[in-house]
């Protein structure tokens, strides 16, 4: 066994425990639930419309994802375009 | 000083221009321009429909008094388990009006221009307020309800049973309320359930002490918005289109190529019932201070089922009252207006097998009405002793679908379980609250 094997093994114990709390803590605590409104909003939309415009390519990147892939993080608001005309 | 610049007391001639006291003002309703050669935004706010567009105040009952329609008596309840409300003297039985029906709410959401405002939704007076006086009819009594925690009295002496149905200014009357479906041993079974699978790691104190029968009902001020919005999102994105690995042994690694896209997204949408929490206090939802966010889990509720106001139905039934206006919402509102945009433009983004970072977003409001809602909750609640008041737990089912969730406490430390279950239950009861004859 090599050192670095030896020294995986000695953490594992203390990073098993603080996951243990972690997920204790979520099911009795809940404190990352909340509402889906995103889900459970009745919502009668349109279809979307929109635009796909190829400007770049990367090549030989070792990220096997986008940086910062927020599609799915629904409620992490990124720069605000305002409009004007919104209705007051 | 040269006489020069001493006005003049000869009077000149009398103004007679636009806007003089001799032009002839324009008619009520009617503008002095015509808005058509205004700018769009001007115009639009010039058109915008009254705020207070729709009245939902119950001018029927303005006297307090909630008489059965068949007998006439006010010793009127709710029945539990259903929307009826009952005469408790000849035990007649009745429905109250749904305000879907009654005032429109349901249509016409994706014509909505401007902010539609229900009357009992409208802006909170300052100096509301809070207790309010009845004059008693059948005695002459005085008879004082206090609005903070209570919407039903009865008179001392004659024992009539007075309701604030009045839509006082200080944002107790709302326009709707939901009544409870659940009834306590219901609420108390799903409490002891949820928690019953929660033991193993409780503290102690907490297993020995717990006591769901400590329940009680509330109704909860609520803000129901329908909206007719646009979206626009912009982002990059990017598709795989060559995969590859160099080295070999422990210094294999892996390539990625990609094609970057530049990606927009627009959306119309309308949303129905869009529940806000009107209180400043159950609308903070961060889990560092309190466990608000359990009473914000048990939505949504069937609102499409609330009926017309009537303090009848809040008989032995604590109640919150809002202090949050449209204006304090708006915020909320957008935010969440812009989540659920982000959802819908999800599935046409499916393409992007490396992910889509969105930078950029767009809110175009161009209609809202709102309506404010009393709505059903069963709740247990405890405090738990700390620094800066330490933390308040909460228990809660949904009033109308059941739906139960719970923050339970588990860490170690100074517990309030010590305390007797009577006093750990009453420390975090909304005041004035007792308990309900839901049994």
């Amino acid at each position: 066994m090599s050192e670095d094997s030896g020294l995986w093994l000695l953490l594992a114990g203390p990073a098993g425990a603080a996951g243990l709390y972690w997920a204790l803590y979520r099911y009795y605590r809940n404190t990352d639930k909340s509402h889906a409104v995103e889900h459970e909003t009745a919502v009668e939309a349109q279809p979307v419309t929109g635009s796909d415009h190829k400007f770049d390519e990367v090549k030989g990147t070792r990220e096997s994802r986008i940086s910062d892939d927020n599609l799915r993080a629904y409620r992490k608001r990124v720069k605000r375009i305002r409009d004007d005309t919104a209705a007051r | 000083m040269s006489s020069a610049d001493i006005p003049s007391s000869t009077p000149g001639r009398p103004a007679t221009g636009p806007g003089s006291p001799q032009d002839v003002p324009p008619s009520p309703g009617r503008f002095a321009i015509d808005p058509a050669t205004l700018p769009e935004p001007i115009r639009d706010e010039l058109q915008a429909p009254d705020p207070a567009a729709i009245n939902t105040s119950a001018d029927e009952l303005k006297d307090g008094l909630n008489r059965c329609p068949k007998c006439g008596a006010t010793d009127i309840r709710h029945k539990p388990g259903s929307d009826l409300l009952i005469c408790l003297y000849c035990r007649n039985e009745w429905h109250g009006k749904r305000v879907e029906e009654e005032f429109g709410l349901g249509v016409g959401i994706d014509q909505l221009k401007g902010t539609v405002i229900a009357s009992g939704a409208r802006d909170i007076a300052a100096d509301a307020a809070t207790l309010m006086s009845f004059k008693c009819t059948g005695c002459g009594a005085e008879v004082t309800i206090n609005t903070e925690s209570a919407m039903t009295a009865r008179c001392h002496w004659c024992r009539h049973v007075f309701g604030v149905n009045e839509q006082v200014a200080n944002g107790a009357v709302p326009d709707a309320v939901l009544p409870f479906h659940i009834k306590k041993d219901d609420a108390v079974a799903r409490i002891r359930q949820f928690v019953g699978k929660r033991r193993m790691f409780a503290l102690k104190a907490f297993k020995q002490q717990f006591i769901p029968e400590n329940v009680i009902s509330v109704y909860l001020p609520y803000m129901i918005v329908d909206g007719n919005t646009s979206v626009s999102v912009a982002g990059k994105a990017e598709i795989e289109t060559r995969r590859y690995t160099r080295g070999s042994g422990k210094d294999k690694t892996t390539y990625y190529d990609a094609d970057v896209y530049q990606v927009e997204r627009h959306v119309d949408f309308t949303v129905d019932d869009l529940p806000l929490e009107s209180s400043t206090v159950r609308g903070n939802l961060d889990t560092r201070a309190n466990t608000n966010n359990i009473i914000n889990t048990i939505l949504p509720f069937d609102t499409k089922n609330a009926v017309k106001w009537n303090a009848s139905y809040l008989i032995g039934v604590s109640s919150e009252k809002r202090d949050q206006d449209v204006e304090h919402l708006r915020p909320r509102l957008e935010d969440q207006l812009l989540s659920i945009a982000r959802a819908q433009v999800e599935s046409s983004m499916g393409r992007y097998d490396r992910g889509v970072r969105c930078e950029q977003e767009r809110l175009s409001v161009h209609g809202t009405r709102w309506v404010s809602m009393y709505l059903p909750v069963w709740l247990y609640s405890y405090h738990q002793p700390g620094r800066n008041g330490g933390m308040l737990h909460y228990i809660a089912v949904n009033g109308r679908t059941g739906k139960p969730w719970a923050a339970c406490r588990c860490s170690s430390g100074s517990s309030c379980w010590q305390r007797s279950p009577s006093a750990a239950s009453s420390k975090a009861l909304p005041s004035g609250s007792w308990e309900p004859p839901h049994e």
